[in-house]
């Protein structure tokens, strides 16, 4: 279960890993596309508000403009009316709200003769009640101020930088002069108004497109007329915190705004960036709206935020969710692995689960229940097939018991005679058997080759070893013996069942042998001197097969030291791989290296040997049986 | 060993190529059935290419000859080689089987 769970892991993690590369990719685009379009926006924003705060203000201006020269015919015409010059800068104070002081001043020595002439009315700042007074004497020395000089060194009307009346309003002001001209266009006077910067400023400093923009007011010198700092007014110059800053663009903002001109540039307010949209007022002063990045960004760096919490939150929910659908259709896989695992144990109808889909994992299915029918079909065959081979094998086994069971172990010890004999069993075939019986002083021996395998062969071969023991002991002649045990055997064989035998009695004092051959090899005889022959005998039929048959037997004197050599056609069909065969001439060739003097014993196993090394490691395939008999 | 059929007739024309032991002695049983339970009333067999038979063989040559003596029809086998007429020879087998 634990490898199924880290499957879906596995891929749900790659959909996962991919998912946000895409996702990261798209929201970077997005983001950088956002902050260029916000960014526009607020430009264009910000224009907005500032050319309706240069409206505002200019409206204020020409307001005052326009007030004062409302009352400039009248002052013309009455200008030798003291007291109308005094209602007159009232009137214009009362009527006008932004008009916190109004003066008309006189050239020194024009009026009447008087040094200083100028009729003044001011607002109180708190009470807002009227105060006229003349303003002029030695301490107030109207003719060398700004108010009164530049205009009249201009000769035209003119704005004041902002300056702080104490003498008057106690408020910050800028005062608007125009010069009375007479006919000649002499000037003889100023017309005055001052306009409170207070308001200004209080105006000002409310305005703002975003939380921490603001506005700056500026002279036309650079000195701020309004600031959100306060303090900063009629203090400082534009210069001043221009200078302040790391960013030389700030200067290029502040000769812009005094040349007058109108637009937009981005600076460096210490590490944080913002844009700022300037514009002239028809005064010569300057207004600017100040804009920080930060702000405006503050939406979209937001609007990042909640992307990549959702981002997260939802490849969390990506990654759950496909592990869960993955875990789910590839469930199929862990019972196919579980009823694979069962059918391997040996439960070979395990029923594999059904699979809903028509997809990769049916095939998967519909293969593994092929392969479970095939497997129980080769084992249904294989079942089949090995109780039919283990009958087979124990079959042979038993036959090759029965034949080793009857081949007699303890060989003669006489002085006269030594004998000795061997069967080596093939794995498949059996039936060589040999046998011998003393009787006195003769002995009565045999060496046969019973056709077929298995336990019928088995039962043929203990027939024929009995009716022999049985019929030789009565001692009738060896041909007789033969016909009997051949109607013996050729009784009730259906199966054409036969032995090959050579039976020989050989009295060992006479040395005389007799013999016959029932189909069997001829016997080697080697003579004392060491030659060796084939001895050749009539080939008589082999036995269990015509009941009746006529054996002839035949007689041959032997002589001492004489040896015989039986042996069934396993020594002479040996085959070596490259399925040539030890033969007859080998046999012989053997027979004539061995001295009378090795013992029988000896004998048949040097014999054995030379065969075995002759077939050099091949299969054998036949009994190999050996008799020596040598006569002493 | 390969065993080839030809029937002219009733006369059946075998063809024995190779080995015949104890490996394959089953087999050879199977392809003789035909001729063993068949109608033939003449079969020659042609040993050029049999190259060796076991005892196993010998018992397979019987049970035809004895089949086809029992109905009446004769059995030849021509051509075999030297060393494969010897086995036949020294088990009396030649005497029962007729071979050319």
């Amino acid at each position: 279960m634990s490898i199924k769970k880290n499957f879906a892991s596995r891929l749900s993690l790659y959909v996962l890993l991919l998912s946000a590369s895409l996702l990261l990719v798209v929201t970077i685009l997005a983001t950088v596309f956002s902050a260029t379009f916000v960014l526009n926006e607020a430009n264009v924003r910000a224009e907005k508000v500032l050319d309706n705060t240069v409206l505002e203000i200019e409206k204020v201006i020409t307001e005052v403009e326009r007030a004062v020269d409302n009352v400039d015919w009248v002052v013309q015409r009455n200008v030798n009316d003291e007291q109308f010059l005094y209602t007159v800068t009232r009137e214009l104070v009362a009527t006008n709200p932004n008009i916190v002081g109004s003066a008309v001043a006189f050239e020194p020595y024009y009026f009447k003769n008087r040094k200083y002439f100028a009729p003044f009315t001011y607002s109180g700042d708190i009470s807002h009640e009227l105060h006229t007074v003349q303003l002029g004497n030695e301490h107030y020395d109207y003719p060398t101020l700004d108010w009164y000089q530049i205009p009249k060194l201009l000769g035209k009307p003119y704005w004041s930088e902002p300056y702080y009346d104490d003498g008057g309003s106690g408020q910050r002001i800028s005062t608007y002069s125009m010069p009375l001209k007479d006919e000649e266009g002499k000037i003889y006077g100023m017309l005055t108004a001052d306009l409170s910067l207070e308001w200004m400023s209080d105006l000002v400093t409310s305005i703002k497109t975003t939380p921490n923009s603001y506005i700056l007011l500026i002279g036309r010198n650079g000195a701020y007329i309004a600031h959100e700092k306060k303090e900063k007014v009629l203090n400082e110059t534009i210069f001043t915190s221009a200078l302040e800053m790391e960013d030389t663009t700030a200067i290029r903002i502040g000769k812009n705004m005094l040349a007058g001109e109108r637009g937009m540039i981005h600076f460096k307010n210490d590490d944080d960036k913002a844009f700022v949209v300037y514009s002239p007022l028809s005064n010569g002063w300057s207004i600017g709206l100040v804009c920080p990045y930060k702000d405006i960004y503050y939406y979209v760096n937001l609007l990042i935020i909640i992307l990549m919490v959702l981002l997260i939150l939802g490849l969390l929910v990506l990654f759950l969710g496909s592990r869960r659908i993955i875990r789910k259709q590839t469930s199929p896989i862990v019972e196919f692995g579980n009823a694979a695992m069962t059918i391997a144990k040996g439960n070979f109808n395990a029923s594999i689960p059904e699979v809903k889909t028509k997809d990769e994992i049916l095939q998967l299915r519909n293969s593994l229940d092929y392969m479970q029918r095939s497997i129980n079909e080769y084992i249904v065959e294989l079942k089949s097939t090995t109780a039919s081979n283990e009958r087979y094998e124990s079959e042979l086994n038993i036959g090759r018991e029965i034949q080793m069971s009857m081949l007699p172990q303890n060989f003669p010890q006489r002085g006269d005679c030594s004998l000795y004999a061997m069967v080596q069993p093939a794995k498949e075939v059996g039936g060589d058997l040999y046998d011998f019986v003393e009787v006195g002083d003769s002995i009565f021996f045999l060496v046969g080759d019973v056709s077929g395998k298995g336990v019928p062969a088995a039962l043929f071969m203990a027939i024929a070893r009995a009716a022999f023991r049985f019929i030789g002991a009565l001692g009738l002649p060896i041909s007789e013996v033969m016909c009997r045990v051949n109607n013996c055997l050729a009784d009730g064989n259906k199966n054409e069942m036969f032995v090959t035998m050579f039976a020989g009695r050989i009295d060992l004092k006479t040395r005389k042998m007799d013999y016959c051959n029932a189909g069997h090899n001829p016997i080697v005889v080697i003579a004392p001197d060491g030659k060796p022959t084939y001895l050749h005998a009539k080939p008589n039929l082999a036995a269990g097969l015509f009941a009746d048959f006529p054996y002839e037997e035949e007689q041959i004197q032997l002589e001492q030291d004489t040896r015989l050599i039986l042996y069934t056609d396993g020594v002479t069909e040996a085959e070596r791989e490259d399925k040539s065969q030890y033969g007859e001439d080998r046999l012989l060739e053997w027979a004539s290296k061995i001295n009378s003097s090795v013992t029988s014993n000896a004998a048949v196993l040097d014999l054995y040997s030379h065969v075995k090394s002759f077939t050099h490691g091949a299969d054998q395939n036949d009994d190999i049986t050996i008799m020596s008999i040598l006569l002493k | 060993m390969n065993v080839t059929i030809n029937e002219e007739g009733a006369k059946a024309l075998v063809k024995l190529e190779g080995r015949l032991d104890t490996t394959n002695a089953d087999q050879f049983m199977k392809d003789i059935t035909p001729l063993m339970n068949g109608a033939h009333q003449e079969i020659e067999m042609d040993c050029t290419d049999m190259e060796y038979t076991s005892s196993q063989g010998l018992r397979m040559f019987l049970m035809l000859q004895k089949s086809v003596s029992a109905r009446g029809a004769k059995l030849v086998l021509r051509n075999m080689k030297p060393h494969v007429k010897e086995v036949f020879d020294i088990t009396g087998f030649s005497h029962i089987i007729n071979i050319l």
